[in-house]
């Protein structure tokens, strides 16, 4: 007999129960359909405990890394506590520590988040402005290599939070954020993998986190990084990212720009998506990552896995309004 | 009695399928509008449900389920021609990962025996 702890409540399994089975039976309302594992939609959240290696079966890597399972599939035979997933919101304090404007309307805002604050590179975080008013945005900092931790925030028509990073806060300043979510991250394991990243305005800021994470970590695939842009000046870390790529042979950075009248390597006015369909010409075995305006991931997502890349190999995060307004 | 799904090689013969048949689904005019446009994860997840109970795998689906389930597909004009089509599909599914034609049938009957329950009568 195994207990879990959930809700504060500890709950005796019965021999062979799983974990969703227990919950259902004690009158919680945990979302649930084919109780067989594959259609994932029991999935939660392991706080502290061992869990069984079958209750993350067919997970996406990230998600197994954060510590997900599914409910149906789970009979653990050690005490688990766990909780219903993005459960848990802990607000931190963080100071500012650069502040600069990126081309026209992107500001790079560097903060050292007060103890510690786990992340991963391409993770996003909540930047509160006021007890009710936050907004999110991804990480393109490496927790390993930097000692802040980096956003990119671009300036929105009206945009109460963007405004308010761009003109009011300064360095030194005091923000108080919120912890680190999301499934689009590097993950360790298979170095020789090649990596596709493409996105869209600051989409490029997980992007950046990612590839900086995977050539820290000494990934040897090749990466490649497209970002789309309407005209040049919206490439806002444009010579970085050539710098980058001169750095590290395995590291490629093409510019897909709409709107340009001189075309230079690695500027190209192929679309993005032909561009990316052509980096990637045999995605199978790839793993890759989008990021950026919905739209643009929903059909980038789509075009690449009708080219072969396999549903769990693509990441995502698509910036929903909130997010990074 | 073994099953298909376990002669395919369960799980991870599944997951590849999945990627397999929602491809064919995708790129298939006569059924796509039905999958097209909603979050593909869970679409993916869902098929992986599917392909399961169809392969005779691990399921707890009823009758009652596939009926609630593809009801407002049914209002959208679901009708024989696309279950017609789903089988076929997962024929050529199974065809790709090297699936005998006796299992092949055996899939196709499985997905049959709930075609009334799918199309709600
Ligand atoms: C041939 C027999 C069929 C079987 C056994 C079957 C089985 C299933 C199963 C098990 C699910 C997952 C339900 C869940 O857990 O939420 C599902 C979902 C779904 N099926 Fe079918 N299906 C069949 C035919 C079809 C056909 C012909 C279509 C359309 C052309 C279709 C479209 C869908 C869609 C769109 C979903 C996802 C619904 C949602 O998003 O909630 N199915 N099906």
């Amino acid at each position: 007999m195994t207990v879990i702890v959930f809700d504060d409540q500890k709950i005796e399994l019965e021999s062979g129960q799983t974990v969703l089975s227990a919950l259902l039976d004690r009158g919680y309302d945990i979302p649930n359909s084919c109780q067989a594992g594959a259609c994932q939609t029991c999935m939660m959240q392991v706080v502290e405990g061992e869990l069984p290696e079958k209750s993350q079966s067919g997970l996406k890597d990230t998600l197994k890394a954060q510590g997900y399972f599914l409910a149906c599939s789970c009979e653990p035979q050690t005490p688990l506590s766990i909780k219903v997933s993005q459960a848990a919101d802990l607000r931190s304090q963080a100071t500012v520590v650069g502040h600069d404007c990126l081309g026209a309307d992107v500001l790079r805002l560097r903060i050292k988040p007060t103890g510690t604050f786990d992340f991963y590179s391409g993770q996003y975080l909540t930047v509160w402005k006021s007890e009710t008013v936050g907004r999110s945005y991804s990480i393109a900092s490496v927790a390993k290599r930097d000692d802040y931790v980096e956003l990119h925030i671009r300036r929105i028509k009206d945009g109460v939070v963007s405004n308010w990073l761009h003109d009011e806060v300064k360095v030194g300043d005091e923000l108080q954020i919120q912890s680190a979510t999301g499934s689009c991250f590097y993950i360790p394991g298979t170095p020789e993998q090649n990596i596709l990243l493409a996105g869209t305005g600051t989409g490029l800021a997980p992007l950046l986190g990612i590839a900086s994470d995977a050539l820290h970590q000494g990934h040897s695939g090749d990466i490649h990084l497209i970002h789309g842009a309407l005209t040049v000046d919206d490439l806002y870390l444009h010579q970085l990212l050539i710098d980058m790529a001169s750095q590290h042979s395995n590291f490629n950075y093409y510019a897909s720009v709409l709107k340009v009248e001189q075309v230079l390597p690695p500027v190209t006015t192929e679309s993005l998506q032909g561009t990316v369909l052509a980096v990637a010409d045999d995605p199978a075995d790839w793993k890759v990552y989008l990021c950026g305006s919905p739209e643009i991931v929903g059909q980038l997502k789509k075009a690449i896995f009708l080219a072969g890349a396999s549903m769990k190999n693509i990441y995502t995060d698509p910036f929903i309004s909130a997010h990074s307004s | 009695m073994s099953s298909v799904y376990d002669r395919i090689g369960g799980e991870a013969a599944v997951d590849k399928a999945v990627d397999i048949f929602y491809r064919k689904v995708l790129a298939d005019d006569r059924v796509n509008e039905y999958f097209d446009g909603v979050d593909m994860d869970k679409q993916a997840n869902k098929q992986k449900a599917f392909l399961t109970m169809v392969f005779g795998g691990p399921n707890n689906y009823t009758g009652m389920d596939m009926r609630e389930g593809h009801k407002h597909l049914v209002a959208r004009g679901l009708n024989d021609s696309h279950v017609d089509a789903i089988i076929e599909l997962l024929g050529g599914t199974l065809a790709d990962l090297g699936a005998a034609p006796s299992d092949i049938q055996e899939v196709a009957d499985i997905a049959n025996s709930v075609r009334d329950d799918v199309l709600d009568r």
